[in-house]
């Protein structure tokens, strides 16, 4: 038996749920009409954009040239040293950043973790103004007088002081390091959610059929977290894309563009060369990547909405 | 009765709720109308000070006064006597050309007078012409190639107010210590001078080329050697000429001058800052520097080697010295609604009186010519009589259009040549087909 009335009971124009039905989608237009204000309504933009030859001196009297703006970029040998650039620096964050923040989230899952000093200090970086960040790293790497050649030279480990940001492959990795050690600690903190999101009773259960530390780790918690981890990587691959600041601030896309990375360049072309349109078509390549990954993270959070609905 | 539903307020049900909501809505988004509505009440009122709104630098960068502690009584009067408000923004220098390039792009543009630095040429179309608006007195007291960055399709369209050139700083105690009693005169004497002062954990040359693009950018450092070589950008059809000998010669001295001992980390430096504070601890002896950092550069609070700072033109190439132009300028925007009273106030910054004070507090040098030459100036700033010195010698910072674009496709070239992954020939020859590809896409 039902109470809703089921099918028997459609809603029917002037019925209750039919009005509230009308009542909760005028309730919602608001809101969508914003959405469609702040970001359907630029992207719609920026897209038409990308296909006008348009410069800040002259905006607005742009002439539309089809998809040239992207014929440029596919022949420009900068745009593909920045797609390299942004698919490696996406690559080895997000590898780095889940290992790392897995094992620190294991760590302050552990009985001896949980003093609650761990997790604020684990939450510093985090919370550093991202050109803050970036200033902090910039005088660490400072060639002279930076802290990092100084203990490398005083504990034997450098023969001499390094040009961390002089060298296009050290830059690179440079800035890699100090994205990494930012976007740990939040990683840290969903892993760590997902952790205590695990069963007790399966640990028991391992532990009662004789099961290691490892085989606790490879067969408990890593399917437990797999949907977590599969989030993380998702939102992980988005952010690590649209890194910007350690690159302005640290290199300006050198030295000879090897730090230049898809988001820096669409400013450079938009912004300091006035190209506009060129701009936008590098923001738009970008946009769709990201929007891919999107999709990515919604298909891999349904399943987990469907299961906790079945499980309820 | 357990009674746990939600209380409300007393006769405060869901739809009365969305009826105040509404009314509180209505309300807000007539307050938020207010202001415009008094602005535009307010605009049709003749009477009241007119309102100057201008974009300038963050001191220590060039600034006017009001934004710089200097004449600020003198400003104060000159808003008085001309029933005038002034209003400044002021940010770092690195933000005015985006922040300037995302304001005309919007086609409304919030201010009357905008600081430029080598951009008149890319932003003309959204600048009005003075030249015909600058008195004849001002005109004649500024050095005439002054106007030079300033003047786009013939249109003057701004005044430089400082005169900023590159000239030689160097560490007078490390002179002395090397047996140097002079500063180098000529390329080959900056080569040698660079090895025998490369010793003790110091470096002979330190300079910045970590940043391309812009004016103090590797690019435009370059241009420097390329006119003391005898070389230019430009033909007068505007395609690029550099690809030559000269060109070649100013790419290649650079890298020599990277092997005789120039500090590893200058392909780091992304500014004059980061160079300026190696020389100012004393790890490295030689710098091309602006006149501005002389004062810092000078003072015990800020400098290690304050007193031990000589100033000298530029080494001389096979055609003789040659300098780049900081092109400091003030402009009026197209969409100002007070262009006279603008280029007033530009004259005003521009004034003797103002012109001495901008040196003496600022450290920043004056452009007129008499107050250059006034005893007092000569007295605190040293090296005014270095900086005019250089200016009878070339200083072109070959600005156009495309100024940004250019240089960054130029400069990242020299940074290959630099790290040697190209030969100088190599890197121009690049950086020339790079450049003629920009011009003929403009």
């Amino acid at each position: 038996m039902t109470f809703d009335g089921g099918a028997a009971a459609r809603p029917t124009g002037r019925s209750y749920l039919a009005r509230r039905r009308r009542t909760g989608t005028l309730l919602v237009l608001p809101a969508l009409a914003v959405l469609a204000l702040i970001l359907a309504l630029p992207i719609a933009a920026s897209l038409a954009l990308s296909l006008m030859k348009a410069d800040t001196a002259d905006f607005r009297f742009g002439v539309f040239v089809g998809l040239e703006n992207y014929a440029t970029l596919l022949a420009d040998p900068v745009f593909a040293l920045a797609l390299r650039n942004s698919i490696y620096w996406m690559v080895v964050e997000v590898a780095v950043v889940v290992v790392v923040a897995l094992w620190f989230a294991l760590l302050l899952n552990h009985p001896m973790g949980r003093w609650s000093v761990f997790r604020i200090v684990l939450l510093v970086p985090w919370a550093l103004a991202p050109v803050a960040n970036a200033v902090l790293w910039k005088w660490i790497y400072n060639s002279n007088y930076g802290i990092l050649n100084f203990l490398g030279t005083a504990t034997g480990v450098l023969p001499g002081p390094v040009v961390w940001l002089g060298d296009p492959a050290l830059a690179l990795n440079a800035l890699l390091v100090a994205e990494i050690w930012k976007e740990i600690p939040f990683i840290t903190l969903l892993l760590l959610a997902g952790l205590q999101n695990v069963p007790r009773i399966l640990y028991r259960a391992g532990r009662l059929d004789g099961a290691g530390p490892w085989q606790t780790f490879r067969f408990i918690t890593l399917p437990q977290l797999r949907t977590t981890i599969l989030i993380c990587i998702v939102l992980q691959s988005i952010w690590a894309l649209k890194s910007f600041d350690l690159v302005y601030v640290l290199t300006r896309g050198g030295p000879a563009n090897a730090t230049t990375m898809l988001n820096f360049l669409a400013y450079r072309v938009s912004f300091q060369f006035g190209n506009l349109g060129l701009g936008a078509a590098v923001a738009d390549i970008l946009f769709f990547v990201m929007f891919l990954l999107a999709l990515a993270y919604v298909r891999v959070f349904r399943p987990a909405r469907a299961a906790e609905r079945g499980a309820a | 009765m357990d009674d746990r539903r939600l209380v409300t307020p007393r006769g405060l049900t869901r739809r009365s709720l969305l009826k105040r909501g509404a009314g509180l809505g209505a309300g807000a988004l007539a307050l938020g109308a207010m202001p415009s509505f008094l602005a535009a009440c307010g605009s049709s009122t003749p009477s009241g000070p007119k309102e100057l709104k201008v974009l300038t630098n963050q001191p220590p960068d060039p600034a006017p006064p009001g934004v710089a502690e200097y004449s600020e009584e003198a400003f104060a009067k000159w808003q008085s006597d001309n029933a005038a408000t002034v209003s400044y923004e002021s940010i770092p220098y690195t933000q005015i050309h985006d922040k300037l390039a995302t304001a005309f792009a919007s086609g409304n543009p919030p201010w009357d007078i905008v600081y430029m630095s080598g951009w008149v040429p890319e932003f003309s179309k959204n600048l009005a012409t003075i030249g015909d608006m600058i008195s004849a007195e001002l005109k004649s007291d500024l050095p005439p190639s002054s106007f030079k960055t300033v003047t786009w399709d013939g249109k003057i369209q701004g005044v430089v107010f400082t005169l900023s050139l590159m000239t030689l700083f160097y560490n007078t105690e490390h002179f002395e210590q090397a047996g140097l009693s002079e500063p180098p005169r000529t390329w080959d004497d900056l080569l040698r001078y660079t090895k025998e002062l490369t010793r003790d954990g110091r470096y002979g040359w330190v300079n910045n080329y970590g940043a391309p693009e812009g004016i103090g950018g590797t690019a435009n450092l370059w241009m420097s050697y390329l006119q003391q070589a005898g070389g230019t950008m430009y033909d007068e059809g505007g395609l690029p000429i550099f690809n030559d000998a000269a060109g070649v010669d100013a790419a290649q001295f650079m890298v020599d001058l990277w092997d005789a001992g120039t500090e590893p980390g200058s392909i780091s430096y992304v500014g004059i800052a980061d160079t300026t504070n190696v020389f100012t601890a004393g790890k490295a002896s030689m710098m091309m520097n602006w006149p501005f950092m002389w004062k810092p550069a000078n003072d015990p609070a800020s400098s290690a080697i304050a007193g031990k700072i000589g100033a000298a033109v530029l080494p001389a190439g096979a055609a003789g010295t040659a300098s780049i132009d900081g092109t400091d300028a003030f402009t009026v925007t197209l969409a100002s609604k007070n262009p006279e009273l603008a280029t007033k106030l530009i004259e005003f910054y521009l004034a003797p009186e103002v012109q001495k004070r901008q040196v003496l507090d600022t450290g920043w040098l004056p452009i007129r010519l008499s107050t250059l030459e006034d005893a007092d100036v000569q007295a605190a700033a040293t090296n005014a009589p270095i900086v005019l010195e250089q200016a009878k010698a070339p200083y072109d910072s070959f600005v156009t259009p495309d100024y940004i674009e250019v240089t960054q496709a130029i400069g990242t070239e020299l940074q290959r040549c630099i790290r040697k992954e190209k030969t100088a020939q190599q890197a121009i020859t690049d950086a020339s087909d790079q450049v003629a590809a920009i011009i003929k896409a403009r």
